[in-house]
């Protein structure tokens, strides 16, 4: 479990770094959390590898309006620890924790996240249900076109993600956020996030994404259409366990994640609903 | 300084002598030994469960910057003596171990090719280049194909799979089943684990070749075992022959054999004449370190109206793997599973059966707990099923079959004999709160709360003596361990032992007692241990045995030399010794203020010369070597308790209470048996709920990163309550009974009952562990 050899460059600016990525087979590094792994078990083998953790100012975040900047560099601590997300977006602090353990939250990035594409990863499907629009070195991409499938993006070899941008959310959005995994800190067998305005006890506008059953975060379009009053929640669930076509894996086979995607669906639109003003 | 004075270091909450230098990063582990001139080892491994290899190509590697030599099996044929696990019993075969494979690779993992580099990097490059063809030679992976008559062998020369059969028998089963009002039976299935030590296993050999002397620095738990087998295996005489296990972390059982790439790397340092280092990777251990259960036991027992067992029958077959692990041979997991079936409790009628079947996976080998985990679990959910057939309470229904305080020694079905212990004490104990635990799983299940309650109770022979072997017939003599005491001309106390510490606070604990009996602190006193070279003979530290043996052992030296302590000092006192004492490290006349401290007295003895007359000096010996054979052995009791919650929805299962009552005698340090408690608790929550190595229908193995070999993080424990019990024990210098295994007996049955319990409403029967979310769902869904 010991990479082959490879170069390492740690540019200082955003400039050089994409000029180092146009090497053959040159990567990014940013938090290594998922990118040494996978280079331990040689399942990667970048002849280089481009540090981008000294370029300043990847690692932020920002108010923007009523939504939230945050840059690629940003550690998934970082985003658990900050006042201003979990007063403007605290799905994204409830789902913090579900990232791993402390000290890969304290290293992890959520660009690196985000660049990965684990299909069980939260921040792809936590993008997703924000409606983000992720910046990079060469144009600025909505969360929904960003993925291609497991692990693949819609970014060229040379091009860096640096920002994330959340739209703020209507006043009074409920939110809901409900993951099953083996253990604390694994990930997820399933997960659904949901967020739900109401307008006098009916749901005006609904978002509902699963994670870990499909091979990017998905949204249960067909579920959020049946969300009517707070008794369609049940109508609405098990719509989304037939919006999903998961795969069996060691872990869960597909008959047990299209469950715990109904159960799951249920909780988290209750517990927004709950939420929502 | 009257006797009564003496501090108890006996009984004391020591903190751990060992944790300051474990904690602050300063143990010294495998890998931070580096020798000068070091080479470095990375391994082609099969990646066949089980094939005939046709051609290896190393052509490549061999050209690849810093290789300095590659081994295959023909290669170093003629540098070693080849051993086998043998033993006496009947109906047993002895399969080879190879150190390489040659001609036919028997699992996924299994080393076939051997690259030595500058460093592991370079090693690993190179082994990446090298291509073997294999010849695939059929599945062979499933145990109970593999024991049929017809199947293909992985062993041409034993003649079958099943490496070992045997039979326990008391009685007339069939007549007592006949006549019994209630029969339950369950086919049980515990699936395979692994140890997964937080260090991973690691050798370094040290060839000397002017003395023509080998050091092996290794992680393993047995250095004695180790050192006694390469003797053989290397024509080295043991005086040249060193095993030194330095700082280990953690084993499990899984460091307690030999391995191949220990006698590997002995052959090859001498070859080259320059150190070489292995350090397992997590990959290799999740696929080459001894594992652990993996049987199928149809079992079923018959009781009478009131509950009373009539009779026990079980079948077991246990997959033992690819090889007969050495020395244990393939026989310790499973045999044990049958031998102890019979639990705590009354059983007049018995008949037990197992077969260890090779298959081409990992070898299985001594884990924590070994054969009672499974035999435990399978005998405490026949138990509940029998009280629930009965509508008995589980409690009401172990306490009328328990053996009973006037029934020691009690020779049980299958010829174990327990003495005298806290049997219904510890049951008793965790029952303290068995009525509110109950009272509160009736309210929350008004609220629709799946929760329950199990229990489970077992005993186990521990710190075996020489009179029965760890493991059935083997030639290796597990009963007795020796210990030197020495008092230096310093006035420092040193200990030396033959058993092994891989975290357990043996450091501490042992030092207690040479304290105790030698009347110095505990951290003056230094304890050497996993070093073959620090005694003549020791096994090392496996089976509950290091306290009882080691610990009986340093009585005994500790008291031979505190005799001549004492012998000095009155005649350097000019008192009788008789008023002569020692504690805290002095030495002084009882009721006077003369004394002087260890050190004065070493100094008096050794260094001033006139001190002491010459026939006077010439008796006074401050250096004893002791050993201890407790002959049968101390039987420990255990009743554990858990409470668990099933999410109703997802599944999940949530421990939320455990209580332990066990008895090990009189505790030396309630901290570090509270600590080995909860370890191996931890060990049998993931026993019961998560950890399952996985193989494919072609033997590969699926869990092969701790992704998906799940283990509990501290967050899946609960807090727990441990009662110790300290029942006496007479024929025994310290009355200590071993303990360092139980916590993993007792849970996976304790959980399977709990879980059973919070089922109970839908008549879910929790027989196959590890009871994961997903056969849960596939449980409650087919209902
Ligand atoms: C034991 C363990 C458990 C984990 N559990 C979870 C979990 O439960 N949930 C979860 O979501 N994650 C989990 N992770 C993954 C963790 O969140 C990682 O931090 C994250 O996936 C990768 O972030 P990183 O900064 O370390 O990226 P790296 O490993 O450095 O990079 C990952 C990939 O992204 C690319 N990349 C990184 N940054 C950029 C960028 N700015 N622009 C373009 N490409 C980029 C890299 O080239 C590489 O291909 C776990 C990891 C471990 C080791």
């Amino acid at each position: 479990m010991k990479p082959p050899a490879f170069e390492y460059l740690a540019p200082v600016s955003l400039e050089a770094a994409v000029a180092a990525l146009s090497n053959e087979d040159a990567k990014v590094l940013a938090g290594g959390q998922s990118l040494v792994p996978m280079m331990n078990f040689r399942l990667l083998a970048p002849s280089l590898l481009v540090d981008i953790s000294r370029i300043p100012d990847l690692a932020y975040i920002t108010e923007d309006g009523d939504g939230l900047r945050i840059g690629a560099m940003t550690r998934h601590h970082a985003v658990e620890m900050s006042d201003v997300v979990r007063q403007r977006f605290p799905v994204l602090h409830a789902a913090m924790a579900h990232v791993a353990h402390l000290a890969i939250r304290n290293r992890g990035t959520i660009g690196g996240s985000l660049c990965h594409g684990d299909p069980a990863a939260e921040w792809p499907g936590l993008v997703l249900l924000l409606n983000a629009q992720l910046k990079t070195t060469k144009r600025t991409i909505p969360a929904g076109d960003f993925y291609h499938g497991a692990l693949a993006t819609d970014l060229a070899d040379d091009e860096i993600l640096i920002e994330i941008q959340f739209p703020g959310l209507a006043p009074g959005t409920g939110w809901g956020f409900e993951e099953m995994a083996r253990r604390s800190g694994d990930f997820a067998l399933a997960a659904v996030a949901a967020t739900i305005c109401l307008s006098d006890d009916r749901a005006t506008e609904v978002r509902i994404v699963v994670i870990g059953a499909h091979a990017t975060p998905l949204r249960l379009t067909a579920a959020e259409g049946l969300l009517t009053d707070h008794v369609s929640i049940g109508a609405a669930a098990d719509a989304a366990m037939q919006e999903i076509s998961p795969d069996s894996d060691l872990h869960a086979s597909a008959d047990y994640r299209r469950h715990l995607v109904g159960v799951l669906t249920k909780r988290a639109l209750a517990a927004a609903w709950k939420r929502a003003a | 300084m009257e006797i009564d004075a003496r501090p108890k270091m006996i009984g004391a909450r020591v903190q751990r002598l060992e944790d300051p230098r474990l904690l602050a990063g300063q143990g010294r582990f495998i890998d931070d030994l580096n020798l000068p001139r070091m080479l470095h080892i990375a391994f082609v491994r099969s990646d066949h469960a089980h094939a005939r290899i046709l051609e290896i190509d190393s052509a490549d590697a061999a050209a690849k910057p810093g290789v300095a030599a590659i081994f295959t099996a023909p290669d170093i044929a003629g540098l070693w003596n080849p051993i086998r696990a043998t033993s006496r019993m009947a109906d047993y075969h002895a399969t080879e171990l190879p150190v390489l494979a040659h001609d036919k690779v028997r699992y996924v993992g299994e080393a076939v090719v051997a690259v030595v580099a500058e460093n592991r990097y370079l090693a690993e490059d190179a082994a990446e280049q090298i291509m073997v063809s294999y010849e695939p030679l059929g599945d062979a992976i499933d145990a109970i194909a593999n024991a049929k008559a017809d199947a293909p062998l992985l062993h041409d020369d034993a003649g079958t799979n099943v490496l070992a059969a045997r039979t326990f028998h008391r009685g007339d089963v069939d007549a007592a089943l006949a006549e019994a009002s209630v029969r339950v039976s369950g086919n049980f299935r515990m699936h395979r684990k692994t140890p997964t030590a937080m260090e991973n296993r690691g050798y370094v050999a040290d060839y000397d070749p002017g003395r023509r002397a080998l050091t092996l620095h290794s992680t393993t738990q047995i250095p004695g075992i180790v050192r006694d087998a390469l003797v053989e295996m290397l024509d080295i005489p043991g005086n040249r022959l060193r095993v030194v296990a330095p700082d280990v972390g953690g084993g499990f059982g899984g460091k307690g054999a030999l391995y191949p790439e220990e006698v590997l790397v002995c052959i090859i340092a001498r070859q080259l004449g320059r150190p070489v280092k292995w350090l397992s990777d997590r990959l290799e251990d999740l696929m080459t370190t001894n594992q652990a259960f993996d049987e199928h036991v149809a079992a079923e027992l018959a009781c009478d109206g009131e509950g009373h067992i009539l009779g026990l029958r079980a079948e077991v077959i246990g997959d033992v793997g690819a090889y007969s692990v050495y020395p244990w041979t393939a026989a310790i997991e499973p045999v044990q599973v049958v031998s102890f079936l019979p639990g705590p409790y009354r059983v007049p009628n018995y008949l037990g059966r197992v077969r260890a079947v090779a298959t081409s996976k990992t070898p299985t080998g001594a884990y924590r707990g070994v054969g009672r985990p499974i035999s435990t679990f399978v005998m405490e959910r026949l138990m509940d099923m029998a009280a629930a057939k009965l509508s008995l309470d589980p409690l009401e229904m172990r306490r009328r079959n328990m053996v009973q305080a006037d029934e020691f020694p009690y020779k049980t079905a299958s010829g174990i004999v327990w003495d005298r212990a806290g049997f219904m004490e510890c049951l008793d104990k965790v029952a303290s709160s068995y009525e509110s635990l109950r009272r509160d799983q009736t309210a929350a299940r008004a609220q629709g709360r799946w929760v329950g309650i199990g229990l489970a109770s077992y005993a186990e022979l521990t710190g075996l003596g020489s009179r029965i072997a760890v493991a059935p017939g083997m030639p290796v003599n597990t009963g007795t361990e020796t210990a030197t005491v020495r008092i230096d001309s310093t006035g420092a106390v040193s200990a030396y032992f033959g058993i092994a510490s891989q975290g357990q606070g043996l450091e501490t604990t042992l030092a207690q007692v040479v304290a105790e009996e030698l009347g110095v602190r505990v951290e003056d006193v230094d304890v050497i241990q996993g070093d073959s070279a620090a005694v003549a003979h020791g096994t090392g530290t496996y089976a509950s045995r290091s306290t009882v043996l080691a610990g009986g052992a340093a009585i005994n030296a500790a008291r031979a030399v505190r005799e001549h302590v004492i012998k000095a000092a009155a005649h350097i006192f000019e008192a009788d010794e008789g008023d002569v004492d020692a504690a805290d490290g002095q030495v002084f006349v009882k009721g006077t203020d003369r004394g002087m401290s260890f050190r004065e007295l070493a100094r008096a003895v050794y260094s001033e010369m006139g001190r002491l007359p010459k026939d006077i000096r010439e008796n006074i010996e401050l250096e004893a070597t002791r050993m201890y054979d407790p002959y049968f052995g101390t039987t420990t009791p255990a009743s554990h308790l858990a409470v668990v919650e099933v999410d109703p929805e997802t599944y999940q299962v949530t421990v939320q209470n455990y209580v332990v009552a066990e008895d090990c005698g009189r505790v030396i340090n309630p901290l570090i048996v509270d600590g080995q408690v909860h370890g191996g608790v931890a060990q049998g929550i993931g026993a019961a709920l998560m950890e399952e190595v996985v193989h494919d229908g072609a033997g590969q193995i699926q869990t092969a990163s701790l992704m998906d070999y799940v283990v509990p993080t501290a967050a899946e424990i609960p807090a727990m309550q441990v009662h110790h019990l300290e029942t006496v024990l007479p024929d025994n210098p310290g009355g200590f009974r071993g303990m360092g295994e139980g916590g993993t007996i007792g849970a996976p049955a304790a959980i399977a009952n709990a879980i059973t319990d919070a089922l109970a409403p839908m008549g879910i029967d929790i027989n196959e562990l590890p009871i994961t979310p997903e056969r849960l769902f596939r449980l409650i869904d087919g209902k």
